[in-house]
């Protein structure tokens, strides 16, 4: 009884968590111009639109461009600051890695309106480098934690055995810890580049109307009207996030990093 | 022994870059926010306190007492779904909990503007439950579910079920079973372990996520813009709006102070609370 009480209210969860993604991509896949579900006939020309307008593709343009810079500077952030933490073990080490946590105890507010007076001030409002510096900075957390498993999983001996032999601390670095800590790297790399992305509010307050992301985009037009390429962006950035996480999930057990079981 | 120096110069790197680019704005913020605002451009430089005396008046009172019941309805609303959820979502076999795992980072990840629109259009008369409804013949007349208080509320709980199931899913794969085996065991209903057994043994990590979720909902901007009515807006939606509509950065830098200053205030009572706890 309790059994079939469990199961009834776990897929009802899950049927609404997935339920408007089937909506949407019923829309997006409907020949109509307006809003209508279920489809009438199947067309691909939203997708059509999406893909060859300029309206769209400048958007979808800018939004890969800061997902890729922001991604790479965030890891770094995050790989320097592990590495010192993981040499030293307290003090410095630890300031650095708090700070790095920070971001993601704020509103995201917060952070878009510091980051927004500071960028006006400086000059570079409306700069998509701005956009690029603060996704890299703010996102640094998750890298942060991730690349942390890595450092903890290093075992002493291989250490060890690499000093021993006669390797200097950069030889260690780049012959034996990098290696290691790789699939870390390219998982906080991923979720990075994944969340830059799909982020709204700080891309918006820091240069919305002279660097037009993807999410911009498709927000502006819901509030101001909008057709069924909306739908086609939507699934498109659905399709997108799933699938990374799918090719993650290929080389790194994703629910031992999340902290699950092993077994 | 100079071993140490070149991690200290490797930790310039992050040290200088999180303070240039997180810690260095939040301060300029501070101080624009003593700023004059100036209709022509952004602000003069200038010292008063004009732009917090506005924070002082009926229509930021209730536009706060209005964030405040939102962001803590929709946080004991989505740890109230979450934590059964995952509660059940660890005993399934591996496959089933990779597919959960899969859809929840998803959810994480996907742009809040997505999931709003995707709940838009659920919501909507033309494609959405109204039409549905209205096609079994249960509703005479449907009309569009959203904007509402109601509507901008699932999307709150939406948004946030991915984050607070996965921050439970560490601490509840990882539990020690061997209380509830033994309760169960010796005859007490599932139910009631449930109750006597797990619920207790996850206070802490409850309350600490509901708050999490609490400063985090205060802080959506997409969710009320998109679902919810002009009378549900929170004070992230009037601080976008004053500082990128209205060009008035000084009074949109006072308030997110004032949110700034509340959050850590929140954030500093629950680190004290778990540490007093922690020594008793």
């Amino acid at each position: 009884m309790s059994g079939f009480f469990k199961r009834v209210f776990i897929c009802a969860v899950g049927a609404t968590l997935i339920l408007p993604f089937l909506i949407v991509a019923g829309v997006s896949v409907n020949v109509e111009s307006n809003i209508a579900f279920p489809p009438t006939e199947l067309s691909t020309r939203w997708y059509a639109v999406l893909l060859t307008e300029s309206d769209w593709l400048i958007p979808i343009r800018n939004s890969l461009l800061i997902a890729v810079f922001a991604a790479f500077l965030s890891v770094t952030i995050a790989l320097a600051a592990n590495y010192v933490l993981w040499r030293l073990k307290s003090g410095f080490g630890k300031v650095i890695f708090a700070l790095g946590i920070g971001p993601f105890m704020l509103p995201p507010i917060i952070i878009a309106m510091g980051a927004s007076v500071f960028w006006a001030e400086i000059g570079m409002y409306g700069r998509v480098e701005a956009t690029v510096i603060s996704h890299g900075v703010f996102f640094v957390t998750l890298p942060l934690v991730v690349i942390a498993r890595g450092f903890a999983a290093l075992s002493d001996d291989v250490i060890e055995a690499s000093r021993t032999m006669g390797a200097t601390a950069w030889q260690t670095f780049a012959k034996v810890i990098f290696p290691l800590v790789l699939p870390y790297v390219i998982t906080g790399y991923a979720l990075v580049a994944i969340i830059s992305v799909n982020e709204y509010l700080i891309s918006y307050m820091i240069s919305g109307f002279a660097v037009e992301t993807l999410p911009i985009r498709i927000f502006n037009n819901v509030r101001y009207g909008y057709t069924p390429v909306v739908a086609s962006a939507a699934m498109g950035f659905a399709v997108l996030t799933i699938g990374v996480l799918l090719i993650l999930s290929l080389f790194t057990d994703l629910l031992k990093l999340l902290g699950g079981a092993q077994d | 022994m100079n071993r140490p120096l070149i991690p200290h110069l490797i930790g310039l790197y992050p040290l200088v870059m999180m303070c240039l680019f997180f810690l260095g704005p939040l301060a300029f913020m501070v101080v624009v926010s003593f700023y004059e605002r100036d209709p022509l451009g952004f602000y003069n430089v200038a010292f008063v306190w004009d732009n917090y005396a506005k924070f002082f008046s009926s229509f930021y009172y209730t536009l706060s007492m209005r964030s405040l019941w939102s962001a803590s309805l929709g946080a004991v609303l989505v740890v109230l779904l979450a934590f059964p959820a995952m509660y059940i979502i660890v005993d399934m076999s591996r496959r089933w909990q990779l597919f959960w795992v899969i859809l929840l980072l998803s959810l994480m990840c996907l742009s809040e503007v997505v999931i709003g629109f995707a709940w838009v259009i659920l919501m909507s008369e033309s494609a959405g439950i109204p039409r549905f409804l209205g096609w079994l013949g249960l509703w005479e007349d449907p009309r569009s579910l959203s904007p509402s208080f109601g509507a901008m509320l699932i999307g709150l709980v939406s948004l946030g079920f991915s984050l607070v199931a996965l921050m439970f899913y560490p601490q509840m794969a990882g539990r020690d079973r061997s209380i509830e085996e033994a309760a169960l065991t010796l005859g007490t209903p599932p139910a009631r372990v449930f109750t006597k057994v797990i619920l207790p043994n996850f206070r802490p990590a409850i309350i600490s996520s509901t708050v999490t979720m609490f400063v985090y909902f205060l802080g959506v901007f997409v969710m009320p813009t998109m679902l919810g009515r002009p009378q549900d807006w929170n004070m992230t939606v009037i601080i976008t709006d004053k500082a990128v509509g209205d060009a008035n950065m000084p009074l949109g830098a006072a308030l997110s102070v004032i949110m700034l200053v509340f959050t850590l205030l929140i954030i500093g009572t629950l680190l004290a609370a778990s540490r007093k706890r922690g020594k008793a």
